[in-house]
């Protein structure tokens, strides 16, 4: 009886449509391009001629955490607003990007993928049958309010931190139909937005490690498309191991002939944990972890909204530049359920990461750390915003509509000094690849041939040879970098001989000018201590007024309006170029690397558009960080002493260039 | 405790908020659909809303329930409905922000759960494909020559150099040294927005093609003399190679377009008087 009333009712709703009505499965038709990774979909230029933009770290209403800080937009707008549609975000805004962005992977939480929306979504009374309480209690408190909704998923990942969660949700056995209904729901969608030479849309999840709070987290990103990816779920991060991880992208490609990568970050927020000298469990380190990990994370995450990770003042005391998104993270572990201390830094930034890779390759004879570097928001509100004046935070608890967002305390530490402006807007990544596809993005990021910036889209080139000169910029010269060196992200054999780089900055077209191209070289010296340098290579007005005081280069100036939140182009180069000899080169030098900063001229913050927008005061120290120098790194040249034996490889060689023919062949 | 005190614990005991908006869906079909009296005090469990209470055990814990789980689900169903029914009568289910979000997003998901799955036949895509030729229409495509000056002054100077050179004249030799390219041919849209920024797409959009240098054209770069050769504004491709693409849209839309009509077939019948 009651089920009549109801269908008769469900027709009439139905029919308020106007669309066909046939009871058939969702299919979709999709064409081949848009199913796979796109290899042989669209003409390919002859060498990587542009940067492609993307986000790799994007939350849906599929991560248990963002459904819980009320984000109620799923993959489908985020995949819209990332090809430049407009949407309205949860609270009500119209949001929409000005450039629109060329990939993006989508990275839900592997662990209970969907289970908040499912939660949510169940009757009180399927979950009070569960017998937990503790999901009860987050159940009512999700559907009492918001604010109670934040404070639930506050509770969640603390639970999470510590190893408490419910069974019904860490348990992968207990959920594993549910994900995989939205695991395969989630893949098709990705084919449908998938357009090979416009957009590429990457299968992909993110793994939550977290032992004690210290985030271990990795993005992992799939290089094909749902008929190789359906036949995998997620992996689950609590009570795995990264291992686990990285044998479990090797079975992803043994099975299906595909592959996986995976992208560690916040390694600011891991307490030492992330780039250890040692085993996990306190061994040394063998070379086979080492080989195994270098192989399944070509590529770091080292800048996004919870700070960034490229250096911290007392790893690098010199470099006047280190300290940028640091203030507030470095306090502790991801809740911060424990300090850091300044003997886990070390562990916890890229640039030290990176030089304890080459050290551990004195020993090893491989390097575990040998990383290229990317940004990317890891926002969570299905919106990829990178850009200061588009800041839709961290969460759905603090997108523009929340005024008070830059002053308040946050849900993961507030108490012990975490606030609202620490958060960063989000970077980019940015991919040299010779056309928008799957295959051809996921391949630069195997090769590094990548950057990271902190937002704005900055075009940055990073050739390293022996007999470079300033006469090849006269000509082709991105051509003679290809063929006469190799570009960043890649390899240079030692040939008893300086070094020399060909570097180009070229400003974001619609951002700031640029103040000045940095090198940051990292050493093993003679006597096996690991050392570091940063040198200025080029910056504006270098012959003019900025020319070397001592050997200073003079501050760029600062044009922002604080009262307006606005800057002017007068000063700073749109433009830096350099052709530079490393002076500190000497045989007898171990392994080295050698990567490049651009810095921006001043610009305001999200902070201060904030503050402009909603008529607020900042708080003095939110005030004083208010303005910042945006910025880019490229990915690292390695300069080896011996080339590394050729490993046997199922998947494309790492170091393509030699103009990319290797890989037209594979 | 008199029974007002009693419905007052109730109100606040969240499993009550439950129970009510679990009910209030259940009263909004009865009373749209056919004539049950919401104060009926005749439950009725058929078999099918048995075996649908065993499939809920089964989706949450992974297995069917035994005879004991089973009947324990239909005691709290009953449990729920008396519940329910009382609360009705108790006038419960007003003015709870709670249930009110938690029942329009409900009709909200039935309004557009068929357009999700629903498998569009050809002429209903084709309808779509011709009702909306803008949403499929290629990318318009630009060819062009461009020389750039960091001063206003120099590129005047430099356009009208450029326009007296000799075709064979290696004119891109006139211009400052940057990194963007000096010619690009049939590149998209979105490319000329990624390379030269906002303000140079918006004024190449305002020139006419045509054989002579322009400008300057101003950029974030600076300045640049441009020779905008060719602008192709993009045509409609033929349905079959964008037929993931019209599916895809036609899907969207109609979800959003059943949300709304479904509202609005709602909201005709009300009345709304707004005090001022």
């Amino acid at each position: 009886m009651r089920k009549l009333c109801r269908k008769s009712v469900l027709a009439k709703w139905a029919l308020a449509g106007a669309a066909t009505l046939a009871l058939a499965a969702c299919g979709g038709a999709v064409d081949e391009t848009q199913s796979g990774d796109g290899e042989g979909a669209i003409e390919l230029a002859e060498y990587p001629d542009r940067p492609y933009w993307g986000d790799t770290h994007l939350h849906t209403d599929n991560s248990v955490d963002a459904f819980g800080f009320g984000v109620r937009l799923g993959p489908e707008d985020a995949l819209k607003f990332a090809r430049g549609d407009e949407v309205t975000a949860t609270t009500g805004a119209q949001a929409k990007l000005a450039r629109p962005l060329d990939f993006l992977v989508i990275a839900d939480h592997s662990d209970g993928l969907g289970a908040t929306r499912r939660l949510y979504d169940a009757p009180r009374l399927g979950v009070q049958a569960m017998g937990d309480e503790t999901m009860l209690r987050w159940y009512d408190m999700m559907h009492e309010s918001p604010q109670q909704s934040q404070r639930a998923i506050g509770e969640l990942i603390a639970a999470a931190a510590s190893g408490d969660l419910p069974e019904a949700m860490s348990d992968p056995e207990a959920s594993k139909e549910a994900t995989k209904e939205i695991w395969e729901t989630h893949l098709d969608t990705l084919d449908r937005y998938n357009e090979p030479g416009v957009f590429t849309a990457f299968g992909g999840f993110e793994y939550s490690l977290m032992p004690g709070g210290n985030n271990l987290h990795r993005v992992v990103m799939f290089r094909d498309g749902s008929d190789r990816t359906k036949q995998v779920l997620p992996y689950p991060g609590l009570s795995t191991s990264p291992e686990g991880l990285w044998d479990y992208m090797d079975g992803y490609a043994e099975a299906t002939g595909g592959e996986a990568l995976a992208i560690p970050h916040n390694s600011n927020l891991s307490n030492g944990d992330m780039f250890e000298l040692t085993m996990p469990d306190g061994g040394p380190m063998t070379a086979e972890y080492a080989r195994k990990r270098a192989r399944s994370e070509p590529v770091v995450e080292v800048t996004q909204i919870k700070g960034d990770s490229e250096t911290h003042p007392f790893l690098s005391p010199n470099d006047e530049m280190a300290g940028f998104g640091v203030k507030g993270w470095e306090l502790g572990n991801l809740p911060l359920s424990a300090k850091t201390s300044n003997d886990m830094l070390a562990g916890n930034y890229v640039r030290s990461a990176l030089k304890r890779g080459i050290s551990l390759e004195e020993k090893l004879g491989v390097n575990p750390y040998a990383f290229g570097v990317i940004g990317s928001t890891d926002s969570h509100t299905s919106l990829a915003t990178g850009d200061e004046d588009n800041f839709f935070g961290k969460h759905t608890g603090n997108e523009p509509s929340v005024e008070d967002r830059s002053t308040a305390g946050q849900n993961l530490g507030t108490r012990v000094g975490r606030f609202g402006w620490h958060y960063l807007a989000g970077g980019y990544a940015a991919a040299w690849a010779r056309g928008n596809t799957r295959a051809e993005i996921f391949d630069a990021f195997k090769r590094r041939e990548v950057y990271a910036t902190t937002g704005p889209r900055m075009t940055v080139r990073l050739f390293a040879g022996f007999d470079f000169s300033e006469e090849d910029w006269d000509g082709d010269w991105v051509k003679r970098g290809y063929n006469n060196g190799v570009p960043m992200g890649g390899k240079l054999v030692d040939k008893k001989q300086a070094p020399t780089f060909l570097i180009s900055a070229l400003k974001d077209p619609d951002g700031a000018n640029l103040d000045r191209v940095q090198i940051i070289k990292g050493w093993v010296d003679q006597f096996d201590v690991v050392r570091e340098k940063v040198y200025d290579v080029v910056w504006s007005d270098m012959e003019g007024e900025r020319a070397l005081q001592g050997n200073r280069v003079p501050k760029v100036g600062d044009t922002v309006n604080r009262e307006d939140a606005s800057y002017t182009n007068t000063i700073g180069a749109p433009e830096l170029r350099a052709t530079w000899t490393d002076p500190d080169y000497k045989w007898g030098q171990k392994q080295a690397f050698y990567y490049v900063r651009v810095l921006e001229i001043p610009t305001p913050r999200w902070t201060l558009f904030d503050a402009k927008r909603f008529g607020i005061t900042l708080s003095p120290a939110a005030m004083a960080d208010a303005v910042a120098q945006e910025r880019a790194y490229s990915s690292p040249v390695w300069l080896t002493i011996e080339p590394e034996p050729e490993e046997a490889d199922s998947g494309n060689d790492p170091d393509a260039p030699a103009i990319m023919d290797k890989n037209t062949d594979a | 405790m008199s029974v007002n005190d009693k419905a007052r614990m109730w109100l606040k005991e969240p499993l009550v908020h439950f129970l009510i908006g679990g009910a209030l869906i259940y009263t909004l079909f009865a009373w749209r659909g056919e004539p049950v009296d919401p104060a009926s005090r005749t439950i009725e469990i058929s078999r099918s809303d048995r075996a649908q209470l065993s499939l809920g055990f089964e989706r949450m814990m992974g297995r069917s329930p035994t005879d004991g789980e089973l009947d324990r689900q239909v005691d709290r169903f009953v449990r729920e409905e008396v519940l329910y029914r009382e609360a009705l009568r108790l006038g419960l289910d007003g003015n709870d922000g709670v249930v009110r979000r938690r029942l329009s997003q409900k009709m909200d998901l039935l309004a557009a759960a068929q357009a999700e799955t629903v498998q569009p036949s050809d002429p209903t895509l084709q309808a779509w494909y011709k009702a909306h030729p803008e949403r499929f229409t290629d990318t318009s495509r630009y060819t062009l020559d461009q020389a750039f000056k960091s001063e206003m002054g120099q590129a005047k100077a430099q356009i009208a150099q450029l326009n007296s050179m000799a075709p064979r004249d290696d004119w891109k030799a006139l211009s400052e040294p940057i990194s963007l390219p000096a010619s690009v041919s049939q590149v998209p849209r979105k490319e000329v927005l990624d390379r030269f920024g906002e303000q140079f797409l918006a004024e190449i959009d305002a020139l006419k093609p045509d054989e002579e240098w322009q400008g300057p054209v101003r950029s974030g770069f600076g300045f640049h003399a441009v020779r905008l050769l060719r602008r192709d504004v993009g045509e409609v491709p033929p349905f079959e190679d964008v037929r993931g693409k019209v599916e895809n849209d036609w899907r969207t839309a109609t979800i959003a377009e059943r949300k709304e009509r479904g509202y609005a077939i709602l909201r005709e019948a009300y009345t709304v008087e707004i005090a001022e």
